[in-house]
């Protein structure tokens, strides 16, 4: 009886360990431990057996079953990593296919610029206003000192509309339409588009600038020097400087125009800033006291300072964008790159 | 730490309401947390007297009382032995709350009662429990026990910044207050009569560990009568929290609360050897404190001991052995000053805070000891008589040097901003306690008093100085106003970053526009968009006017692309145009333009390329919709000249139109030399924002249950619009179909031809449950009748 017992236990080890997948576990867990399996049918034999043989017997046949299940498991496990493994290799795949992406577009370049400028000066306390692009010659022109024959009036091509109306040649106009809403302090800059008509290879006949405007009691010639210098310095890094040369505008006494220390060769002279070393960015001054007369504003209590900034020259100094042109033509392999 | 506001008033005669008086506080720098009412259970409680007591007849220990309350005698059961006929209680009639106890009529062994007569522990006034709290005679029937008791106080519970351990203690803060006010500061009298017996000759005294016990000061008081300690006592502790306990710890503690230094009490007969000896504890010492726990100590840990054992942690907790007593007869006052880090460790490691560890954590000063203990010494003899004993003993390794500290008038002024006198600065320092030296010209030299250890250079006069003359006192410069449109200006940001996060390049173009470009386009001669603002002088007939539309621009720009072989195009302007009719200046606009052509993701090896449509367009315009928190948003078709028929839509808000969207008419687009599908939209984004509240976000729930989703397939006439099926659906049951969408549309086999088959994806959410399969169901089914009734679908 237990020489058969062991046969048995003997064959299945056999079969077991040349199992190849879990279905052919299936088959031999039921050939062996199953219902109908050999040592059931070697179970059901018990009955033959005189009583006192039974236990020993129960006992015998329980253990080789037990044998074989440990056996069975044993294997089990073993396909089951191995099935795991297999799996994970199959899935296996090429890193260096291409990726897929989200494609994203981009804002123009001027705009980038743009919200840079916007956030430079809202993190200086300055609050950003607009106006219309169509103006009076008021705005324009008289409350900004440009009296109707003043020469001042020449130097710009201005574009007209019927009716005095004009396209407005520099965005000073919203000053002038702060100051008529609001009483100071006023600190803001414009942002905007102005037209000039003219159109060659650096001038176009739209262009955008940002100005400045700041207004309130004890307001000096410093605080307007300390602002360029901390705008620059944000803008362009901490090792451009900046300087002023007198200069004339009708609605700023002192005026000044702006120089930065060249961006591209850091003073030393290239073909950007023609060898000089220094390139200029606008224009600047303190409010003429006949544009706070003309305003209603206290020119003996409030003083202020006002400057202007060419946005287009700053994206295209930032970026080393070549030519203006470019900025309108608005192809997508350019605009692409920012 | 808590202040009463009645006590407080004893040091500095104020004129505040409780109010105003946690007003001052807050803006001294003491913020108040919370603020109590600690008498106001004990309004409910009535004085009343015990008419008559007799025997409850089925018991033995109780009594039954008829109680007088002023207005009517009640029958109250009393079980307290103490209680009589005769006497003055406290009476708590029914409906009175004690916490989440409340009084109630109730039966106790077949007899009714009325009320309850209370104990001092039930009343929270100490914790004698031993019978019911008895009232002087001449306490008055009626009146409430807050009341009588002077009990209707106010409680503050103040933060102390850790700077300012000298605030530990009410007269502290009336010191501060008094400064602050301009009020003079009544300190207590403190005289004290010695007999002539020496300490010395009763007590030794031996400091082992100088480095944490950088003072200790004790004195002693023979033939003491330890008891219940006055009214008055027992009310300044429960005013703040305390419970009393019997008169000599009771004073203790008043006096800990007085000025913020703690005291302990030692019973001099449990002193082993009459000898105190402050030492470092040993490793494994086991110490057993009043609070009945054993601690393990360690070298790191300092104890006060005698020649024996510990009798208490220093500065923490006293010791079990050596507690004041009915028995003690003989009292040691301590009275001692402990390095405030080794205070912290041991507490924290011992998870032991107690309002002693507390103070002595902060630093507190070591000039104060001969103060409190001076004072601990007159009330316990007032209290519980006794005899002091001459001088004290003194361990002081390291008295204090003073130190003089300069303060520049021009600092003052370029720090704050204030002018101020020398006089000016020196009347607010001088009522804080500092001592003013002498002046050379602009410069004042002071010294700060021991108990502010936090004044040691002369930035911490000057923040007293801007404390004193008041933080919101300052004239302030700058004022700035809003001249911004702020909602507007980050709304045009965001519409822009939408179209870029889409896929989309921004263009920029001249403002200028060619009246030939509005033929091209079908414009009619009335249409508003023709209302031109013409230029005088223009750069030629191309740009003649100011641009009342960007597609033409746009278009432009897409033909330059194309030219240069980029078919796949996704562009867009955000920019203003223009109007002039009879105006002076010209109306300007915000509008905000853009084409898609081609196709409408790059190719990618795994999926086939898609042109762009209809809906890829539609989606961008709901998402830039949605992200203003715009709602009531229709699409409906468009009869725009420019578009290919049955292929655009305008779009309305609150049916005022905004904009539009669609596929451009292929021979519009010839006329502008392009010969590909092109998708334009245009939103008019100064009529868009005038529709926007600009509103943050306000969060809702997370949904707390799980939806339920079902699927619905069915067949039906093209002629019926997706909306209205949507609508439809949700209409059966808004509150709990949260979502209806379609997932999947199909035409062809078995589908009748003018008909298709749609499948939906509809969710079932609530807010208050989880939703069961037969609530679904039924609504289901609800969703499936009424589409049969009103569309005459056929189920698939």
């Amino acid at each position: 009886m237990k020489e058969e017992l062991n046969k048995i236990l003997a064959s299945a080890q056999q079969d077991i360990v040349q199992a190849k997948t879990l279905n052919d576990l299936v088959v031999l867990r039921s050939r062996f431990t199953g219902k109908k399996s050999i040592l059931n049918g070697f179970m059901q034999k018990i009955g033959a057996l005189p009583k006192e043989e039974r236990p020993a017997f129960g006992q015998i046949v329980n253990e080789a079953k037990s044998k074989i299940e440990v056996i069975l498991n044993t294997k089990e496990t073993e396909l089951k990593e191995r099935e795991y493994e297999n799996t994970l290799k199959k899935q296996k795949i090429d890193l260096t296919m291409p990726s897929r992406r989200i494609v994203r577009g981009a804002l123009h370049p001027i705009t980038k610029i743009w919200r840079e400028v916007e956030d430079i000066f809202i993190s200086l306390g300055f609050d950003v206003a607009e106006g219309p692009d169509i103006e009076d010659e008021f705005h324009n022109f008289d409350a900004l000192n440009t009296p109707a024959d003043h020469p001042a009036r020449e130097l710009s091509d201005t574009f007209y509309l019927e009716n005095d109306v004009l396209l407005r040649t520099q965005t000073s106009t919203v000053q002038v339409r702060t100051m008529e809403k609001y009483k100071p302090p006023i600190r803001i800059i414009s942002p905007g588009s102005c037209y000039r008509n003219e159109n060659d290879a650096s001038h176009s006949p739209m262009f955008h600038q940002v100005e400045a405007l700041v207004v309130d009691e004890g307001i000096t010639f410093a605080d307007l020097r300390d602002m360029l210098n901390a705008f620059v310095k944000k803008m362009f890094g901490d090792d451009i400087e900046s300087r002023f040369r007198p200069h004339f505008f009708p609605f700023t006494e002192p005026s000044a125009e702006i120089d930065i220390v060249c961006v591209k060769c850091k003073g030393k002279g290239c073909n950007v800033c023609k060898g000089s070393g220094w390139l200029e960015m606008g224009g600047a001054g303190m409010v003429d006291p006949n544009v706070f007369d003309m305003l209603g504003i206290d020119s003996e209590k409030y003083t202020g300072y006002a400057f202007g900034l060419g946005m287009d020259r700053i994206a295209m100094l930032k970026y080393k964008i070549p030519d203006m042109r470019m900025l309108f033509e608005n192809d997508i392999r350019f605009l692409r790159q920012f | 730490m808590k202040i009463s506001y009645k006590w407080l008033k004893q040091y500095i005669d104020f004129d505040l309401t409780p109010e105003e008086l946690q007003e001052k506080l807050t803006f001294a720098g003491i913020e108040v947390e919370a603020v109590e009412k600690p008498g106001k259970e004990l309004d409910q409680i009535i004085v009343a007297q015990i008419d008559e007591k007799k025997a409850h007849p089925g018991s033995d220990h109780l009594s039954i009382c008829r109680v007088n309350n002023g207005e009517e005698v009640l029958q109250v059961i009393c079980g307290a032995p103490n209680c009589a006929a005769g006497q003055k209680v406290a009476f708590a009639p029914i409906g009175t709350q004690f916490g989440d106890f409340k009084i109630q009529k109730s039966k106790l062994r077949g007899e009714v009662s009325f009320g309850m007569i209370c104990s001092e522990k039930e009343l929270g006034i100490s914790e004698n429990h031993d019978g019911i709290m008895v009232l002087p005679e001449d306490a008055p029937i009626g009146q409430s026990l807050a009341s009588y008791l002077q009990l209707n106080d106010v409680c503050y519970d103040v933060e102390i910044t850790p700077n300012r351990p000298d605030l530990l203690g009410i007269f502290g803060v009336a010191r501060d207050l008094s400064a602050l006010l301009h009020l003079p500061l009544k300190a207590p009298k403190i005289e004290i009569e010695e007999t002539n017996e020496k300490i010395e000759n009763h007590l030794a005294l031996q400091n082992d560990a100088p480095d944490l016990c950088t003072r200790y000061v004790a004195r002693m008081i023979k033939n003491v009568t330890v008891k219940e300690s006055p009214e008055w006592l027992k009310q300044r502790l429960v005013s703040v929290g305390l419970r009393p306990i019997n008169n000599v710890v009771d004073v203790t503690n008043f006096v800990m609360m007085e000025f913020g230094h703690p005291l302990h009490a030692f019973d001099y007969k449990l002193v082993q050897d009459h000898k105190i000896i402050v030492r470092r504890a040993a490793t494994d010492e086991m110490y057993t404190a009043l609070n009945e726990e054993t601690y393990k100590l360690n070298n790191n840990d300092l104890v006060i001991a005698d020649n024996q054992r510990a009798i208490a942690l220093a500065g923490i907790i006293g010791g079990e052995n050596s507690q004041i007593s009915a028995s003690t007869c003989n009292v040691v006052i301590e009275a001692a000053n402990f390095l405030y880090s080794s205070i912290r460790k041991s507490a924290l490691r011992l998870k032991l805070s107690t309002d002693s560890s507390y103070r002595f954590e902060r630093d507190i000063a070591d000039e104060t000891t001969e103060l409190v203990s001076r004072r601990a010494a007159q009330l316990i003899l007032e209290t519980a008589g006794g005899e002091l004993l001459e001088g004290k003993l003194d361990s002081y390794p390291n008295p204090l040097a003073e130190k003089i500290i300069p303060l520049r008038r021009e600092r003052v002024t370029k720090l704050l901003s204030i002018e101020l006198t020398n006089n000016q600065i020196k009347d607010y320092l001088v009522p804080l306690g500092l001592k003013f030296v002498q002046e050379e010209g602009d410069t004042q030299y002071f010294i700060a008093p021991p108990y502010r250890k936090d004044l040691l250079r002369e930035i911490d006069l000057i923040e007293e100085v801007m404390r004193l003359h008041g933080y919101n006192n300052v004239k302030t410069y700058l004022n700035i106003q809003n001249i911004m449109n702020r909602s507007e200006f980050y709304a045009k940001r965001k519409v822009a970053d939408i179209l870029v996060n889409n896929g989309f390049y921004e263009v920029k173009n001249w403002k200028f526009g060619d009246p030939e470009d509005l033929d091209k386009l079908k414009i009619p001669a009335d249409d508003f968009r023709r209302q031109n603002a013409v230029l005088k002088n223009p750069l030629g007939n191309r740009f003649s006017i100011m641009q009342s539309m960007l597609l033409p621009n746009l278009l432009t720009n897409a033909l330059f692309n194309i030219n240069h072989g980029q078919k796949d195009l996704k562009l867009f302007e955000l920019t203003k145009v223009f109007f002039r009719h009879e105006e002076k200046l010209a109306t300007e606009k915000w509008q905000v333009s853009g084409l898609m052509a081609g196709a409408f993701s790059p190719k990618y090896w795994k999926e086939n390329a898609v042109d762009t449509d209809f809906f890829d367009m539609k989606g961008v315009i709901e998402e830039i919709l949605e992200s203003l928190a715009l709602t009531k948003i229709k699409f409906a078709e468009s009869s725009e000249s420019y578009f290919q028929p049955g292929m655009a839509a305008d779009i309305f808000i609150r049916n005022k139109k905004v904009g539009n969207l669609g596929k451009l008419d292929p021979k519009v687009l010839e006329s502008f030399d392009i010969e590909q599908a092109v998708y334009s939209f245009d939103l008019n984004l100064t009529d868009v924002f005038a529709f926007c509240q600009f509103a943050d976000p306000v969060f809702r729930d997370i949904p707390k249950f799980p939806p339920v989703l079902r699927d619905l397939s069915f067949i039906i006439s093209k002629d019926v619009k997706y909306e209205d099926i949507a609508k439809t659906i949700k209409a059966i049951n808004p509150g709990i179909i949260s979502q209806v969408e379609l997932f999947d549309e199909y035409t062809g086999k078995n589908i009748p031809e003018g008909s298709h088959s749609l499948t939906f994806s509809v969710v079932f959410s609530s807010d208050t449950k989880t939703l069961t399969d037969e609530v679904v169901n039924k609504i289901f089914q609800n969703v499936i009748n009424k589409l049969k009734q009103d569309f005459h679908i056929e189920m698939r």
